[in-house]
């Protein structure tokens, strides 16, 4: 049987199984690097797709796009799956592998301040132009080699957060520190993101509104690289400033959008990222049930 | 037979099944009705004392009530019911032991969850938000 049939059959599926489960609203915040305490509902399963456009000085514009598929195992730990791909103008198209991350809430309650630990794997090629993160001494000039070169080279890396996380009257600010380390003998790298948003509306109306300010949330996240264990430094590493707008319609599809703009000379001068998100409430019932 | 029928055959199959799974839920449902909800009774008990003094904004509002039921079936009805009755694994909300929990201790219980037991923590909710939905279970007494 080949690849692209078995890879059918999987997905007529899963669309089955889908088929039978409701939507819900998620109530995750809608950055695209930082990362908030807020795990997903358990049982939950959100598939998402996600894209960034970035300009390049030393070669072509860039389009990466992901697709994210999160589940909630448990109240304290959800667990992610990426596939990630990219292309560039003027050259090719690749995919650039995968990673999966899970996210553990250590703490039960809910204290002023909330930890949740992040623990990644991830199993790219250096032709990976995503930026979930940027750490280390990261630089644009690193996604100037061509395709054929960079998709040669893979790299298994372990990356951990510490991510720390508010919620204040309507507002949510999160804090995230970011250790990397790749797993072929190179030194840990560090990087930052921070984030804060909040929802136009704060109360909820008494009728299912599409439009209506309550389903709307803006915010801005900053985030860079904070050079390496044995240089630990600002300088010469890259920042980026990105405000966000996502709009949660009432049937679980939420769209975001966030036009980022580089802060050094290390940076990109502008990245564009958009995405979808779908809920689907009841999925780990829906498939245990198959098989009761 | 060609791999088109046999993709044919397994997408309707899947349909079916996924169908099944849903109309086999609703006995399910009936069964569990009236759950026990000494779990959640368990959990609202260990809410701090100060909790039971918090004021609700809304109290009996109608839009906020209206807002709250609005919430409830975007977020819970999925695991406590539509009816708010309890079904599989989450409690019935209208049972004594839960109405007869002060509206800040409802809103302490979704605030924090219940992590262990499966109850995600809705403090990514707006505080106004999880009121509305205090002020819709405080309705169902």
């Amino acid at each position: 049987m080949s690849i692209g049939f078995r890879a059918t059959i999987l997905v007529v599926g899963l669309l089955g199984v889908l088929g039978g489960c409701p939507n819900a609203s998620a109530q995750e915040t809608p950055y695209f690097v930082a990362y908030s305490s807020h795990l997903e509902e358990p049982g939950n399963l959100e598939i998402e797709f996600y894209s960034i456009y970035g300009t390049q000085e030393a070669a072509g514009d860039l389009i990466a796009p992901w697709a994210e598929f999160e589940y909630g195992v448990t109240g304290w730990w959800t667990t992610e799956f990426y596939v990630d791909s990219q292309s560039t103008f003027g050259d090719s198209a690749v995919f650039t592998g995968t990673r999966w991350e899970n996210r553990f809430r250590p703490l039960m309650r809910e204290h002023f301040i909330n930890p949740v630990l992040y623990v990644e794997f991830e199993n790219t090629t250096d032709a990976d132009k995503t930026l979930k993160e940027v750490v280390g001494f990261d630089n644009q000039l690193d996604a100037a080699e061509p395709n054929s070169q960079a998709n040669q080279t893979h790299t298994h890396e372990l990356e951990t957060k510490l991510i720390l996380s508010s919620d204040f009257k309507g507002w949510n600010f999160s804090e995230n520190f970011i250790g990397e380390k790749n797993l072929g003998h190179e030194p840990w790298e560090f990087g930052y993101a921070l984030g804060a948003a909040r929802p136009l509306r704060l109360a909820a109306t008494p009728y299912p509104c599409n439009f209506c300010r309550e389903n709307f949330i803006v915010g801005a996240e900053m985030y860079g690289g904070l050079g390496t264990a044995s240089s630990f430094t600002l300088s010469h590493t890259s920042h980026y400033l990105a405000p966000i707008f996502a709009w949660q319609m009432p049937n679980g599809i939420t769209w975001s959008i966030s036009p980022g703009f580089g802060l050094t000379g290390q940076s990109h001068e502008f990245l564009l990222r958009w995405g979808v998100s779908y809920e689907v409430a009841g999925f780990g019932r829906a498939i245990r049930s198959l098989f009761q | 037979m060609s791999r088109r029928s046999i993709v044919i055959l397994l997408l309707i199959g899947s349909l079916a099944a996924a169908s099944a799974t849903v109309a086999k839920r609703e006995p399910r449902r009936e069964a569990t009705r009236e759950k026990d909800s000494r779990g959640v009774v368990h959990a609202i008990a260990r809410a701090p004392l100060k909790t039971r003094r918090w004021q609700s904004p809304y109290n009996d509002d109608p839009s906020a009530i209206l807002a709250g039921k609005k919430l409830f079936r975007h977020h819970c009805a999925e695991c406590h019911g539509d009816d708010a009755r309890g079904n599989l694994h989450a409690a019935n909300l209208r049972a004594p032991g839960v109405q007869r929990a002060t509206p800040g201790e409802l809103e302490w219980l979704l605030w924090n969850g219940n992590l262990a037991k499966g109850m995600p923590s809705w403090s990514g909710l707006p505080p106004q938000r999880r009121w509305q939905i205090v002020a819709y279970l405080k309705s169902l007494r």
